[in-house]
């Protein structure tokens, strides 16, 4: 539950017209201010060492969702979102591990499709969501979400249509952690990520902005979907497109190890490449092996 | 040790093993329900924020720590958005605090603020990569105190 919060510490004194009796009101205030909790704020270390803190005392990474990425692109000019767009329907696939991360990379296009402004494609995505939600028994997290983004499409209200996006890409993962099936909801938010890099290094490798490569710095991330896949169980790990994800996340983590004004535009063409062809094999159930 | 069935035990030792039992079926409850009571309190913090454009993660993180004791929440943020953390909890008369380091353990604070039970820090980040909000009960009356944290982005 939400209850209202006024903005905290913010033109306190602006209202104290400074004559001698509202001196010494000041004063009270200020007396008042440095015995409240705000004055009694604590003065943080300007530097710490990380490595005091042990392993336990440490959460994993959040996997940021698509729009936080495409928040930043907004700000950095506007390229041909209708190119990145990727044509036909993907079937669903029986394999659930595919089917996870093929819903992944389906709310990922949404995105694009959103950039796009292609009000057709979005809402045909959003169905597609639906129909992959349920091949993984959590069609129910995603019902109101799919209804909202076609009703959203049609008002051409992009702004509400991404948060629908990421409210599906959450939704659907929380409900299947209440299933118990973590591994399969690690591979929908990977799925995610694939598509949004390699959407992220089209543009970027296309020359839009040299900017964006700042973008590509995600070195614990890409640790972090790999420690996911070395924790799955051995039936999903070794499944030939989990296996070659994980393959492809070796080549990229030491390219996204490196400051974002260092990749050059070989790795990123390198990076693209490798996320191409993996969304190519989540897409067509195509393992290349 | 031996094993009694439930009927062995006298009137009064059978209500207090009720009593326990119940108790004890009860305590992850709890537990989880204050950590909820938490992050509702995190998400009342947000608020403010949410109104001024930014996106509120439904994903949070929380648990309980002991007094002065910190945990280090790792992110990834990006160059050109902004962040707002803001962490509370349900125990009235603690007060917390949440900043923001980079990789290499610099504060990124661009301002925080701390009231009793809420806190909050924000960030710029100057480049993308990996951020840690390094979370502390800095009083409480109890032994663990209940967290949360989110975060909202524009």
């Amino acid at each position: 539950m939400l209850h209202s919060e006024p903005p905290l510490g913010e033109g306190i004194f602006s209202r104290f017209p400074m004559n001698h009796l509202t001196c010494i009101s000041s004063a009270v205030a200020c007396l008042l201010l440095i015995s409240s909790p705000i004055a009694r704020a604590d003065t943080p270390p300007k530097k710490i060492a990380l490595s005091d803190f042990p392993a336990a005392a440490v959460e994993e990474v959040v996997v940021p969702v698509p729009s936080e990425i495409f928040a930043v692109l907004d700000k950095l000019g506007n390229p041909n979102w209708k190119a990145q767009l990727r044509d036909g329907k993907a079937r669903t696939p029986e394999d659930r591990a595919r089917t996870a991360l093929l819903l992944g990379n389906v709310i990922a296009e949404g995105f694009v499709a959103v950039e796009a402004e292609d009000a057709e494609r979005v809402k045909e995505l959003g169905r597609q969501v639906l129909t992959l939600a349920e091949a993984i028994n959590v069609r129910k997290s995603v019902i109101a979400r799919s209804k909202s983004i076609t009703d959203k499409a049609d008002q051409r209200d992009w702004r509400g249509v991404r948060a629908e996006f990421d409210g599906a890409l959450q939704d659907v993962r929380g409900a299947m952690q209440e299933l118990n099936d973590q591994d399969l909801s690690q591979l929908v938010s990977l799925g995610g990520w694939l598509r949004g890099t390699e959407v992220l290094t089209s543009i970027v490798g296309g020359g839009f902005s040299k900017d964006g490569t700042e973008l590509l710095h995600q070195p614990e991330l890409v640790n972090y979907f790999d420690r996911c896949i070395g924790s799955m169980g051995g039936r999903l790990r070794k499944n030939p497109l989990v296996a070659g994800i994980r393959d492809v996340l070796r080549k990229i983590g030491p390219i996204v190890n490196e400051a974002g004004d260092k990749i050059t535009p070989e790795q990123v063409k390198s990076i693209h490449e490798l996320t191409h062809g993996v969304n190519r094999q989540i897409v067509e159930g195509t393992t290349g092996n | 040790m031996n094993f009694l069935p439930f009927s062995q035990f006298g009137p009064l030792t059978r209500r207090f093993a009720v009593v326990a039992i119940v108790l004890v079926a009860w305590t992850p409850c709890l537990v989880h329900a204050t950590v909820d009571d938490a992050l509702s309190f995190a998400y009342e913090a947000a608020l403010p924020y949410y109104k001024q454009g930014y996106s509120v993660r439904k994903d949070a993180w929380g648990g309980d720590l002991g007094v002065r004791d910190k945990k280090a929440v790792s992110s990834q943020l990006f160059k050109g958005n902004n962040y707002w953390f803001l962490m509370a909890t349900d125990v009235k008369s603690a007060t917390l605090s949440v900043h923001i380091y980079d990789d290499n353990g610099n504060l990124v604070d661009a301002e925080s603020w701390q009231r009793g039970r809420f806190a909050g820090a924000r960030v710029s980040p100057k480049a993308t990569g990996t951020f840690f909000a390094i979370v502390q009960i800095l009083k409480s009356p109890e032994d663990r105190t209940p967290w949360a944290l989110v975060y909202g982005y524009k």
